[in-house]
């Protein structure tokens, strides 16, 4: 009874963690943004009563649609709850530690996406098509520049499974200061706006279709089907925040499943994943979204940034 | 006056032999007759007045009077800023010869207005089958404007497609968008041709609100269709409505008030205002600055609380008057320190949102290079307003035909030549800046007098223009008094019909995330423009 207690206790844990606290992180960025723009703005659980009733709401689907539009929405919520036990959050070793690394990571986001892209140009409307191109032709420059980032991390830890990547670092706390790591911590920065689609790559608040990327490829949907998708987008910035908090500076992670370790790495988690949620929020206020064929210099800064960390790694070390 | 009598002159001596010319008693309106026989030389007068003779063609109006000559009549408006004047080419037309010349040819600027008179009047002179004012699900002789079709009936459908112009070749694509859109924006079908992101073609189906404004008002009292003038746009509630006063108050020689002359102008400007501040925020937040756009909004919403305390209306509706306006607006305390006050927070408020705007790369960054007008393509187009004076069109009506408080003002006009979205934004902070230097200027202006002339009868079978600058460009309105003093023909024209062509030209070759800012940065009406 105990085994199986521990066998399954942490999955959980972590998968409601994942799944409770990621709309309460797009509802911070949106009542900063607000807040900002001498807005009230509306309430942080906002978000949640949106899915709420995005939920109970019918789905209309068109008539043309396959398979795979009905498909979608399950596979880019499953696919994201997986990486949510793959991505240290309170406590290493991440409950799914030995099913794969920070590559498998990177592929089931890929996954997603391209399942998403597709569902996009499924229904045959232009907005969709419009989207999807636009989302593939971003992801295809926003890769180089993630692996780069994350493989700096590996490099310095010596392996890419995420749980070793956090071991080592704790262990050494002074490697966290390192100019390298610091570097790869920007890139990863830059590619988590690109990836999750906030300004300046993307507007998540625009109600202008022609300029969409994210959101119109999933224009089509509504109903529960959005509302699985819109809680996945939401998990997806959670867990790039918690990669980029807990990949690079895991201080305050629990590493075993006492109460009381578990209530620090819960307190370090929250505070460092709202403290980036809110740097975002700033990024967001202060700059305009950049003209699309820009996006590719934003990331091709992504990719000299860990480029140099990789080559300042190897010159000066860990 | 001398340069009216100059012009004249001038015209006569080398025109004389086609036109018969003939003044009213509007002292800057020349109308030119064309004889008979002159018909088909049309088109070059039309060029040599705009070649050589300093003229701009400003729009065509077309009234069915067979109930009183047996003819239709073309009027073709052309200004002519330098010596204050109007002149309109009057060209009968034989109702069963439908048809004139056309001077599209020569005047690129006319091609929308001959398609709207074949379309609502049936005289043609555009030889294109394609409709633009008229959706195709209207049969091809339903003429809605003629006296004879009665309004009240509704019209009878037809099979009907748009056609639109089709691009070919590979990896070329269709989008269509709207004519419901995402935003509270009003009804349009923009079909664009893409090969990827840029944009090859952009055709712009418009005319889904029309309204028949025009039509309605025939027969109703100049009084009465001021309301319906305060329709016509809801953003230029107050200039279409003083565009109409005007209209009146020139065919019956009336004097105004000056008290009501200087309130007048205070409301163009506070009209200007609050939509040029508008608009600064919505490019701002097209281009998805939001910190940006929310201070803008912020200062628009305070503009228009203040035309509430003013006015009683946002949209300061239910001022304008035949002979004036019908209350004061600085007639409280309260309401007087409302104007002080918000003129000074706004003007502080202000400044600071340029400096943001200026300052920022990333903004400037999407607004420079995009969507260019050229300066010969506006000038060919016949741009008018905002749009115009960024692509080095200096044109203003304000400066160019005086009209209510602005010969007594000092102000400046804005003028840009870069014709780029940012070059439309800063004609826009220039004359936001202007705006408070004119509203200065008038407060306490002629305090405590009249506001409202007393006009017993409006005179019978009498015509005449009436115009302003309002914040978008010229406002021109044309009316024609029928045997009873009501209205017998009015004609609306909006600057929004102008500057709809502006559009495809500006986002060729821009990417298509770019179409919305672009579309923002000239912001033109479609209820102005369908009427």
């Amino acid at each position: 009874m105990n085994a199986m207690l521990t066998v399954i206790l942490p999955p959980l844990l972590q998968l409601l963690l994942v799944l409770a606290f990621a709309p309460l992180i797009t509802g911070i960025i949106r009542k900063t943004k607000a807040r900002l723009q001498r807005r009230r703005g509306a309430s942080v659980v906002q978000p949640y009563f949106d899915l709420a009733k995005l939920l109970k709401k019918e789905v209309v689907v068109s008539p043309v649609a396959s398979w795979l539009f009905h498909a979608t929405p399950y596979i880019v919520f499953s696919s994201t709850l997986v990486i949510a036990l793959l991505v240290p959050t309170l406590v290493t070793p991440v409950p799914l530690h030995w099913i794969g690394d920070i590559i498998t990571v990177i592929y089931l986001f890929a996954l997603g996406r391209f399942f998403l892209a597709l569902a996009g140009l499924d229904t045959g409307s232009a907005f969709g098509g419009l989207g999807s191109s636009r989302e593939m032709s971003i992801a295809s420059i926003i890769e180089p520049a993630m692996m780069l980032a994350i493989f700096t991390a590996a490099v310095t830890a010596g392996s890419t499974n995420l749980s070793i990547i956090v071991d080592r670092l704790s262990s050494t706390p002074a490697s966290m200061l390192n100019p390298a790591h610091l570097l790869a911590f920007a890139g990863l920065f830059i590619v988590t706006l690109a990836e999750t689609g906030r300004v300046p790559v993307d507007n998540p608040a625009t109600h202008l279709e022609l300029t969409m990327i994210h959101e119109a490829m999933i224009l089509e949907y509504s109903g529960r089907y959005l509302a699985f998708i819109e809680w996945a987008s939401q998990m997806k910035l959670l867990l790039f925040l918690a990669l980029m908090s807990n990949m690079f500076f895991p201080l305050g992670m629990a590493t075993t499943w006492s109460p009381g370790a578990l209530v620090l790495g819960c307190v370090a988690f929250v505070l460092k994943v709202t403290g980036l949620a809110i740097v975002v929020a700033v990024v967001e206020s202060t700059n305009a979204k950049l003209r699309l064929f820009r996006v590719p210099e934003l990331l091709m800064v992504a990719f000299i940034l860990s480029l140099l960390a990789l080559i300042l790694y190897f010159i000066i070390g860990a | 006056m001398t340069r009216k009598r100059e012009y004249i002159a001038l015209l006569r001596k080398s025109l004389g032999e086609h036109l018969q010319i003939r003044e009213t008693v509007v002292p800057n309106e020349v109308y030119l007759s064309l004889r008979e026989k002159s018909l088909s030389t049309l088109p070059d007068i039309c060029s040599l007045l705009t070649k050589s003779m300093k003229a701009h063609f400003t729009t065509l109006v077309a009234s069915d009077e067979r109930s009183l000559n047996d003819r239709l009549s073309l009027y073709y408006v052309f200004s002519v800023p330098s010596a204050d004047l109007f002149l309109l080419l009057h060209v009968p037309v034989d109702p069963r010869h439908m048809e004139v010349p056309s001077i599209s040819q020569v005047l690129e600027s006319a091609s929308w207005f001959e398609q709207e008179v074949k379309d609502w009047f049936g005289v043609v002179a555009f030889p294109n089958i394609h409709r633009l004012a008229s959706h195709p699900d209207w049969p091809e002789d339903m003429h809605h404007m003629l006296k004879d079709v009665d309004p009240g009936r509704p019209v009878p459908r037809v099979q009907g497609t748009f056609d639109f112009k089709r691009v070919e070749g590979e990896g070329v694509f269709e989008i269509p968008v709207g004519p419901v859109h995402a935003g509270i924006i009003e009804p349009g079908h923009f079909r664009f041709s893409v090969a990827g992101e840029p944009i090859i073609n952009l055709d712009v189906q418009l005319f889904y609100t029309h309204k028949g404004t025009e039509k309605i008002a025939e027969g109703m009292s100049p009084q009465r269709a001021v309301f319906l003038a305060e329709r016509i746009s809801g953003d230029s509630s107050f200039g279409h409505a003083i565009a109409f006063c005007h209209c009146v108050e020139r065919l019956g020689g009336y004097e105004i008030p000056k008290r009501a002359i200087v309130i007048r102008t205070m409301l163009l400007e506070l009209e200007r205002l609050y939509n040029h501040v508008g608009d600064i925020g919505s490019i701002l937040l097209d281009v998805g600055f939001s910190t940006g756009a929310a201070m803008a909004f912020e200062l628009k919403e305070r503009l228009l609380h203040l035309n509430e305390i003013l006015t009683g209306s946002r949209l300061l509706r239910g001022m304008a008057a035949i002979g004036g306006v019908r209350r004061d607006p600085e007639k409280t305390q309260v309401q007087w320190h409302a104007l002080r006050d918000m003129l000074v927070w706004a003007k502080e408020s202000f400044e600071p949102l340029v400096d943001l705007v200026m300052t920022s790369s990333s903004v400037l960054d999407r607004l420079e290079t995009t969507g260019i007008l050229g300066q010969v393509d506006a000038y060919r187009l016949g741009i008018t307003g905002i749009a115009g004076r960024a692509s080095g069109t200096d044109r203003d009506y304000r400066r160019d035909h005086p009209h209510c408080a602005y010969p007594y003002l000092r102000f400046r006009t804005a003028l840009h030549t870069e014709g780029d979205v940012l070059a439309r934004l800063k004609v826009r902070i220039d004359e936001v800046r202007e705006s408070f230097a004119i509203l200065e200027q008038l407060q306490h202006q002629h305090r405590g007098e009249p506001l409202l002339a007393t006009i017993t009868r409006v005179p019978r079978l009498k015509y005449a223009l009436g115009y302003v600058e309002g914040w978008r460009g010229e406002i021109l309105h044309w009316l024609m008094t029928d045997k009873a003093g009501n209205i017998f023909r009015w004609k609306i024209t909006d600057p929004s019909f102008h500057n709809w062509r502006a559009l495809p030209v500006a986002v060729r070759n821009n990417i298509v995330p770019d179409f919305p800012v672009i579309n923002k940065s000239f912001n033109l009406s479609y209820s102005g423009n369908d009427r």
